[in-house]
């Protein structure tokens, strides 16, 4: 017991010097190649910081059993490092989740623990950041996703029919037979793996172009109740790149256990991920901006201008489907987009729900170029004590923390 | 809405059951990857738990304003049941000289639920009132589906040409939040893809000029197949014209495209001491009312109108297309429509494989030069 006891001490005196903070610097290291969780490399050098994750309830999905399982959703903390080589940057995250749920065998409804981060394409402009649920029209995101899959077999077999066939339908008899579905094990996909480009909820696409280099792991631990996720990519690519090196980047986890899948999951705000040396001022004060404001006055003008259409965790009297869910807008939004949202909400036309789903409540109008239109009118008329008193409001809309 | 909409009619007063049409589509679509546990196309007992248990109980649909309700995901071992298989491997090795012989064929697991758990149980006291009749089930390929709404994805998609209702492989990633929508239950979780899939409506059969797996294998003629707007066809004569073909459960709000002919005079109760009740009916209104909505009375009207007339007069167009004298009038599978879409679309037509069920709204029958069956 003594044992464990100094390993564990030693283990938060080297690696897990755990800060708060919406910037994380990344911490040079010789190479990430060949890089996977738990790697001394990360134990010796990486520097954690706690980063908050909030559960995403702008949208009610249409789940029965996930709706009464994450109806009081609270927060989670993760803590999340950055490594870089000079060629590549790893982003690391590890949070705790007591049940280790990884989707295998032949079941309808079961869901993996999982685990993903997003990139901003640029953060050339920091007060406009893309739309934190995987971005917006112009303001494209790159998604590595990672879930706890066993196997997993992709539809169209890569184009090999022979192994898509029942067993029984083969000619084969027992050790030929056992050869056979060896030969199909191999080609399932060991890893659940995925790099996806997005501009906006429903418009996320899978990049199965191989145009994207990246690499991903993830692995669970026992013993502390914690899974481990890393996602390795390149500095710069076509898909994100860094702004004055730093990124704008978001974490994601999903838990099994709760029915997790799509956006029932918990998302961080925009971090700044800081690369050795550099400073980007601008991004890291939108992404760590408390408005100063009267936050009562702030929730008496949000009663009046907002709460007919939205709900949050006070307010619940708007229909349901009416406008976007700001339950937890403090713990994902930054202060930048609420009060472009106020001010211009065609600057970020949240998708929502399908538009077939519930039909008497369009979110925005579409013309014939596809291009959306809210159908929230513009609340420029506010002044601005006005609308910083409710940005400071909204900041405080959020879950509690699970401690 | 689609540009035009593919439908199908199954007549229930002419399913016996067999669920040779449950075995063509499985052999066709469902017995490999993922999906052995699925039944894109299954017959179920009315009254019964159904498949997957108790579907109608499972929520999705949409309520009378529109909007989209929440649902249950069915599991597989307690609710669509799993397949199992036979211990093939152990019979070579079997002693029958042993003390304890095991021999012969035995499901290789002991399964606690599957479709069909309770074939031809039915309600009712026999030999009193006790009933049932086969309920066959497909995809409704809707008009207002309630698995497209659902998708975040936007990974499922209703054909513009024929209004099948298809997902899109590429953009689902096994959210399951269809299954959820679907009020009938009939969009399934590949567990071995992580993916949604569902009945096809046999699209690729269709192209080439055959008709669904589950409507050609039919023995008893009960599926007609066709496009609603060509009133030649006989789904658009037992929709529109007769109106004795109806949706099933209306009330989900999502315009299903399945239309069924209600189970017409059922046979009379019998009172306590074995006497016949006359103008009794087994299968109680309400029933069918619950499945078919208020329009299942004039319906049976109508039959039984008909019925009457061609008894007296010897003719009725209604009784001669339930008759279902010739597949080849049954399907009306509008060839030269296929082959136009596809060449707007810069792709090549499929050939025919038969050209008995060409016939369509856009392809007359004297445009057929030969008939011609390929092996």
């Amino acid at each position: 017991m003594r044992r464990v006891v100094q390993f564990a001490a030693a283990l938060s005196l080297t690696a897990s010097a755990v800060m708060a903070g919406t910037v994380i610097d990344a911490v040079k290291v010789k190479s990430l190649d060949g890089l996977k969780c738990g790697a001394k490399v990360i134990k010796k050098n990486a520097k954690f910081y706690k980063v908050e994750v909030y559960p995403q309830t702008t949208l009610h999905m249409n789940d029965k059993k996930a709706n009464e399982i994450n109806k009081n959703a609270k927060a989670k903390v993760v803590e999340v490092a950055a490594l870089t080589d000079g060629k590549q940057i790893a982003i690391i995250t590890r949070w705790p989740d007591k049940s280790k749920d990884i989707f295998s065998g032949y079941k309808s409804d079961i869901y993996p623990d999982g685990y993903a981060v997003q990139f901003a394409s640029d953060a050339n402009d920091p007060a406009k950041l893309p739309y934190i649920g995987m971005g917006s029209d112009g303001r494209p995101v790159a998604i590595y996703l990672r879930k706890a899959y066993e196997i997993v077999y992709e539809p169209n077999g890569n184009g090999d029919v022979a192994h898509q066939v029942n067993p029984h339908n083969t000619n084969y008899f027992g050790k030929e037979l056992k050869k056979f579905e060896k030969e199909v094990q191999k080609r399932g996909l060991k890893a659940y793996q995925k790099a996806f480009v997005s501009e906006g909820f429903r418009s996320m696409t899978e990049i199965k172009d191989n145009s994207v280099n990246y690499r991903t792991d993830m692995h669970y631990v026992d013993k502390k109740g914690m899974w481990g996720g890393m996602v390795i990519r390149p500095l710069s690519d076509e898909y994100a790149k860094p702004t004055k090196g730093e990124y704008a980047v978001a974490i994601a986890v999903w838990d099994g256990k709760e029915l997790h899948r799509d956006g029932l999951k918990r998302l961080s705000s925009w971090v700044a991920v800081r690369l050795p040396g550099a400073n980007n001022e601008a991004l890291e004060k939108v992404v760590t901006e408390k408005v100063k404001g009267d936050v009562a006055n702030g929730k008496k003008q949000f009663e009046a201008n907002c709460a007919s259409c939205h709900n949050d965790r006070n307010f619940r009297n708007a229909p349901l489907y009416m406008a976007p869910d700001l339950s937890n807008i403090g713990g994902q939004a930054t202060a930048a987009y609420i009060k472009e949202s106020i001010l211009d909400p065609n600057a970020v036309v949240v998708p929502g729900y399908n538009r077939n789903a519930h039909p008497n409540f369009s979110w925005y109008t579409v013309d014939k170029n596809g291009h959306r239109t809210s159908t929230m009118p513009p609340f420029s008329f506010l002044d601005q004590k006005t609308i910083d008193d409710i940005v400071a409001y909204l900041q405080t809309q959020k879950a509690e923390v699970e401690k | 809405m689609s540009k035009r909409q593919l439908a199908m009619v199954m007549d229930l007063n002419k399913c016996i059951g067999c669920q040779t049409c449950t075995v063509a589509c499985k052999t066709q679509w469902t017995n490999r990857n993922g999906r052995e546990y699925m039944y894109w196309n299954n017959v179920e007992t009315y009254p019964g738990t159904g498949y997957p248990k108790n579907w109608m109980e499972l929520g999705g649909g949409f309520d009378a304003a529109g909007d989209l309700q929440p649902g249950i995901i069915p599991n597989i071992e307690a609710d669509y049941g799993v397949p199992w298989d036979y211990n093939y491997d152990s019979l070579a090795e079997q002693n029958l000289l042993s003390d304890d012989p095991t021999p012969g064929i035995r499901p290789d697991q002991s399964p606690t639920w599957g479709p069909n758990w309770d074939e031809d149980q039915g309600a009712g006291n026999f030999p009193m009132d006790n009933y049932f009749f086969y309920l066959p089930r497909i995809c409704n390929h809707c008009s207002n589906p309630g698995c497209l709404s659902a998708c975040p994805r936007d990974a499922i998609f209703k054909r513009e040409e024929d209004g099948v209702v298809l997902v899109d492989l590429d953009r689902c990633q096994g959210y399951r939040f269809c299954i959820a929508g679907c009020p009938y239950k009939k969009i399934y979780f590949n567990p071995k893809i992580s993916k949604s899939e569902k009945c096809i409506l046999c699209f690729p059969r269709i192209e080439q000029g055959l008709p669904p797996a589950c409507a050609q294998s039919c023995v008893g003629r009960i599926r007609f197949v066709g496009f609603l707007d060509d009133e030649e066809s006989q789904v658009y004569k037992l929709v529109h014209k007769y109106k004795v073909a109806l949706p099933l459960r209306p009330d989900y709000g999502t315009q299903p495209n399945v239309y069924y002919v209600p189970p017409v005079d059922t046979p009379p109760k019998f009172d306590e001491n074995g006497k016949v009740i006359e103008g009794s009916d087994r299968i109680p209104m309400e029933e069918l009312e619950k499945l078919f909505g208020p329009a299942v009375h004039d319906a049976i009207k109508t039959i039984k109108a008909e019925r009457e007339k061609r008894k007296k007069t010897g003719e009725s167009e209604l009784m001669d297309i339930l008759i279902a004298y010739q597949h080849k009038d049954m399907f009306r599978l509008d060839h030269n429509y296929y082959a136009e879409v596809a060449k707007k679309k810069g792709m090549q037509p499929l050939p025919l494989v038969d050209e008995r069920y060409v016939a369509g709204k856009y392809t007359k029958p004297s445009s057929i030069s030969h008939f011609k069956v390929h092996a």
